[in-house]
C-alpha cells in the first residue's frame, strides 16, 4: 500500500521564524497606528486606509513567500507591503508624497508599489488585483520558476466581476495562484453578511472548482497553517485555492471615517482578539520565545517608525520637472 | 392557553464545513442553504409526529434567516409544522459560545429533544450543554464520527417520537461514554478521541500531520469510522454501545509496531504507526506521557500545554443520546406511523370509500 497524499511535513515554525513574524506584526501596528496620528495633524496629502488589526494576514501568508513570488494588494496595502519586504522608510515617505519614496513620491499610500520585492502595488481599483495575479502566476508557471501569485482582496472586492474571472481563470488555467480574501466584515459602510451573498466569501470557491477554506484572521498560526498549504500545493503544481480570513480592522475605512455603521466590535477585537497579544501569549507561555526578545523588537520598530517619520517630513517633495518621469516604465 | 406540551430545540451551526480540511484533504463542501433545509425536513417530520413547538437557534450565516423565509412562505398544502420561535434573547458572538447559548435556552424552555447540525465540533459543545435531554447530532458534511450522516426527516421522526414520549427513552436513547481531558485548570470533554500532538499551537485546529501524533484514547472506535478513532478502529475495534474504550500509544511509522492505513480525514488514508494499544476503562485516569504540545479533541487542537501535562478520563455519563433506528424500529413493531383504515372503508379495487387521511398518533 502507498500513501495517497504527502502528510509528512507540519508548518512548524522556529524562534527565528516566530521572531520574524512578530517583527512583521509589530512593525504594520506601529506603522498604522502612528498615520493614524499623522495624518490628523494633515500634513499627509490623500488618504490613507490603515491595516491595524488585520496583521497575521499579510504576515501569516507572505511568510511562506520568496523572491519568486509576487502579490497584489488592494487600498488597504501598507500590511502587504511591509510583510513583502518593501523598505518601511520609503513606504512612509510615499505615503508623505515625498521624492524619496517607493514610487518618488507620486503614488501615495494607495499606490505603493515596489516590483523588485515581487510587491505589484496597492491598488485604488476594488478587485484589481486578481486579475494582475493571474498574471504573474501564468508568467511563473510558463517560466517553470516555482513562483506564485497571492492576491489580496477585501469583501467587497469579492463580489466584483475581476475577481470572480481572475478565480475563473486560475482554475481553468490551473494557475499557482492563491487569492486571500479579507473579510473584515464590511466594504466601506456596507455590512458583508448583507452584501455578500454566499454568506461565506470561501463557499464561491466550489463554484471555481478549487478548495475555499475560512481561517480565523487574528490568529497568525491559523493563517500561516493555511498559507503554507496553500502555497505548497500551488508550487507543486495543485492549482489555486481561495483563503477567507475573517476579522476586524482596527480604524474606519480611511482615516476621518465616522463609523456610524458599526459599534463595539472593535474595542471587543482589539481586547479578546488581537493577534500580537495572542501571538506574544502563546510563544512565551509555551515556552518558545523570551519575552525580553519580543520587548526588544518593539522598541526597534518604535525606533525604526521614529526614523521613518521623521526623514519622510524633512525629504524634499518632488519637482516640476518630475512629473515627466515615471510616465512610462517597462518592467 | 398554557405552554404547549411538547417543545423540541434544533441548532445548526453556520460554520462547520468550512475548515482547512477542505485544502488539505477532499472534505465535503456544504451549503448554508442545505443546512437550512434540514432544519425543514426536521420541521415536517416534527410536525407530523406531534411536536408543538420548536426552538430554533439563531446565526449571521443565513441558516436561521432562511427558514424564517420559508416559514413566511408555507402554504396550508405543506403539511403541519410545530410552532416555530427562535432563540434571539443572545448576542450572537461567531464562536461556539452560540452554540452553548442556544442549547441552554431549549434545556430552560424544557425541551425534551436537542437536535444539533454540524460536525463533531459542533456536537460535542452541543453536548456540554444539553445535560440530560435527548441529543440527536446530524453530521452537515462527511468527516465526522460522532454525528451522524442521515436524512433529516428520518431522524426527525426518530427525535419526535421521543420528544413526544411515544418511544420510551430506555429503548430510543443511550447514553454515550465522554473523555475528560484536564490541564490545569482547564477541561474540555470529548465525544469520540483524544489526541496528543507535538504540533505547539492550535493553528488551524484540524490534525493532518499524524507524524505529529503520540497517544490516542478514543470513546468507541468503528472499523467503517472516519477521522483520529478509525486508527484503533482497524487495530482494535471498540463498539458505541460499551462504555469502554481505547488507548493507543502512536509513533512513527518505521518504529512501530503496527501501520494502520487510516482514513484520518476524507481523502486522507494516512499510515499511523501504533506501539501499543489496550482497554480503557470508565473511571481510569491517564496521564499523558509528555510535557508541552497540543491536545486535540475530536480531531480538532484544543488545548496547547504550556510546561505541563495532561490527565484524560473516560467517563460513562456522557449525554444520551437518540438512537434512530432503534426508535424506529420500535415505531414498525408498535405501528406509531402506521394506521389501519377501518373495515369496509377500501373498495375492491383499493380505493377509500371515503376521503379521509391516515393520520400518525
Amino acid at each position: 500500500m502507498t500513501d495517497t497524499l504527502s502528510t509528512a511535513v507540519s508548518h512548524e515554525l522556529d524562534e527565528n521564524a516566530l521572531l520574524e513574524a512578530y517583527r512583521t506584526m509589530r512593525t504594520i501596528r506601529a506603522f498604522e497606528e502612528r498615520l493614524h496620528d499623522e495624518f490628523a495633524t494633515g500634513e499627509i496629502p490623500g488618504f490613507v486606509h490603515l491595516y491595524a488589526g488585520e496583521e497575521a494576514s499579510a504576515t501569516g501568508v507572505c511568510a511562506h513567500l520568496d523572491g519568486r513570488d509576487s502579490i497584489a494588494s488592494t487600498h488597504r496595502g501598507h500590511g502587504h507591503c511591509i510583510a513583502k519586504g518593501v523598505d518601511v522608510k520609503a513606504m512612509m515617505a510615499e505615503i508623505y508624497g515625498k521624492k524619496t519614496g517607493s514610487c518618488h513620491g507620486k503614488g501615495g499610500s494607495m499606490h505603493i508599489a515596489d516590483l523588485s520585492k515581487g510587491m505589484l502595488g496597492a491598488n485604488g481599483i476594488v478587485g484589481g488585483g486578481p486579475p494582475l495575479i493571474c498574471g504573474t502566476a501564468l508568467a511563473a508557471k510558463q517560466r517553470g520558476t516555482g513562483g506564485v501569485g497571492v492576491a489580496f482582496f477585501g469583501d467587497g472586492a469579492s463580489n466584483q466581476g475581476t475577481t470572480l474571472e481572475s478565480l475563473n481563470l486560475a482554475s481553468v488555467w490551473n494557475l499557482p495562484a492563491i487569492f486571500v480574501a479579507e473579510n473584515n466584515g464590511y466594504a466601506e459602510a456596507t455590512s458583508s453578511s448583507w452584501s455578500v451573498a454566499a454568506d461565506n466569501i470561501a463557499d464561491r470557491a466550489a463554484g471555481f472548482g478549487m478548495p475555499g477554506v475560512i481561517v480565523d484572521g487574528f490568529d497568525f498560526f491559523a493563517v500561516h497553517e493555511a498559507a503554507g498549504e496553500a502555497v505548497q500545493r500551488a508550487r507543486e503544481g495543485g492549482g489555486p485555492t481561495l483563503i477567507e480570513v475573517k476579522f476586524t480592522r482596527y480604524f474606519g475605512h480611511f482615516e476621518g471615517d465616522q463609523q456610524t455603521y458599526r459599534a463595539k466590535e472593535v474595542a471587543e477585537a482589539r481586547a479578546k482578539l488581537d493577534c500580537l497579544k495572542r501571538f506574544r501569549a502563546r510563544v512565551t507561555e509555551t515556552g518558545q520565545v523570551d519575552a525580553a526578545r519580543l520587548d526588544a523588537i518593539d522598541t526597534q520598530v518604535a525606533d525604526l517608525i521614529d526614523a521613518a517619520v521623521e526623514e519622510a517630513k524633512a525629504a524634499p517633495k518632488p519637482t516640476a520637472a518630475d512629473l515627466e518621469t515615471d510616465v512610462y516604465v517597462s518592467y | 392557553m398554557g405552554e404547549p406540551a411538547v417543545t423540541v430545540g434544533a441548532v445548526a451551526n453556520p460554520a462547520s464545513g468550512r475548515d482547512i480540511r477542505r485544502l488539505v484533504a477532499q472534505a465535503s463542501v456544504f451549503p448554508t442553504a442545505e443546512k437550512a433545509n434540514m432544519v425543514q425536513r426536521l420541521l415536517a417530520a416534527f410536525g407530523t409526529v406531534g411536536v408543538d413547538r420548536a426552538l430554533l437557534s439563531t446565526d449571521l450565516g443565513g441558516i436561521s434567516a432562511a427558514v424564517l423565509r420559508a416559514l413566511h412562505r408555507r402554504r396550508g398544502r405543506d403539511g403541519a409544522w410545530p410552532q416555530v420561535d427562535f432563540c434571539a434573547d443572545d448576542e450572537i458572538t461567531g464562536t461556539a459560545q452560540d452554540t452553548v447559548n442556544a442549547v441552554r435556552r431549549m434545556v430552560a424552555a424544557e425541551a425534551r429533544l436537542i437536535v444539533c447540525l454540524g460536525g463533531d465540533g459542533t456536537a460535542r459543545v452541543a453536548a456540554q450543554a444539553c445535560g440530560d435531554v435527548p441529543l440527536l447530532a446530524l453530521s452537515t458534511g462527511t468527516n465526522n464520527a460522532f454525528p451522524q450522516l442521515r436524512e433529516a426527516t428520518v431522524a426527525g421522526l426518530a427525535g419526535g417520537l421521543v420528544a413526544t414520549a411515544a418511544v420510551s427513552p430506555a429503548i430510543g436513547t443511550r447514553r454515550a461514554s465522554v473523555l475528560e481531558v484536564s490541564a490545569g485548570t482547564r477541561t474540555e470533554l470529548a465525544l469520540v478521541d483524544v489526541c496528543a500532538s507535538t504540533e505547539r499551537h492550535v493553528g488551524s485546529r484540524a490534525l493532518w500531520h499524524p507524524g505529529t501524533l503520540t497517544e490516542l484514547f478514543c470513546t468507541f472506535a468503528e472499523p467503517d469510522g472516519i477521522g483520529l478513532s478509525s486508527v484503533a478502529g482497524q487495530l482494535c475495534p471498540s463498539p458505541r454501545s460499551t462504555p469502554d474504550g481505547v488507548a493507543l500509544t502512536l509513533a512513527p511509522p518505521d518504529e512501530a509496531t503496527w501501520v494502520v492505513h487510516a482514513p484520518i480525514a476524507p481523502g486522507l488514508v494516512a499510515p499511523v504507526g501504533v506501539r501499543s494499544w489496550r482497554p480503557l476503562v470508565p473511571g481510569e485516569r491517564v496521564s499523558l506521557g509528555a510535557r508541552g504540545g497540543v491536545i486535540a479533541v475530536d480531531g480538532e487542537r484544543e488545548l496547547e500545554l504550556r510546561d505541563e501535562t495532561a490527565t484524560v478520563l473516560l467517563r460513562a455519563d456522557g449525554p444520551r443520546c437518540v438512537d434512530v433506528r432503534a426508535v424506529l424500529a420500535e415505531a414498525a413493531r408498535t405501528g406509531l406511523l402506521r394506521v389501519r383504515n377501518p373495515e369496509g372503508s377500501v373498495n375492491d379495487d383499493g380505493h377509500l370509500v371515503h376521503g379521509g387521511q391516515p393520520r400518525a398518533r
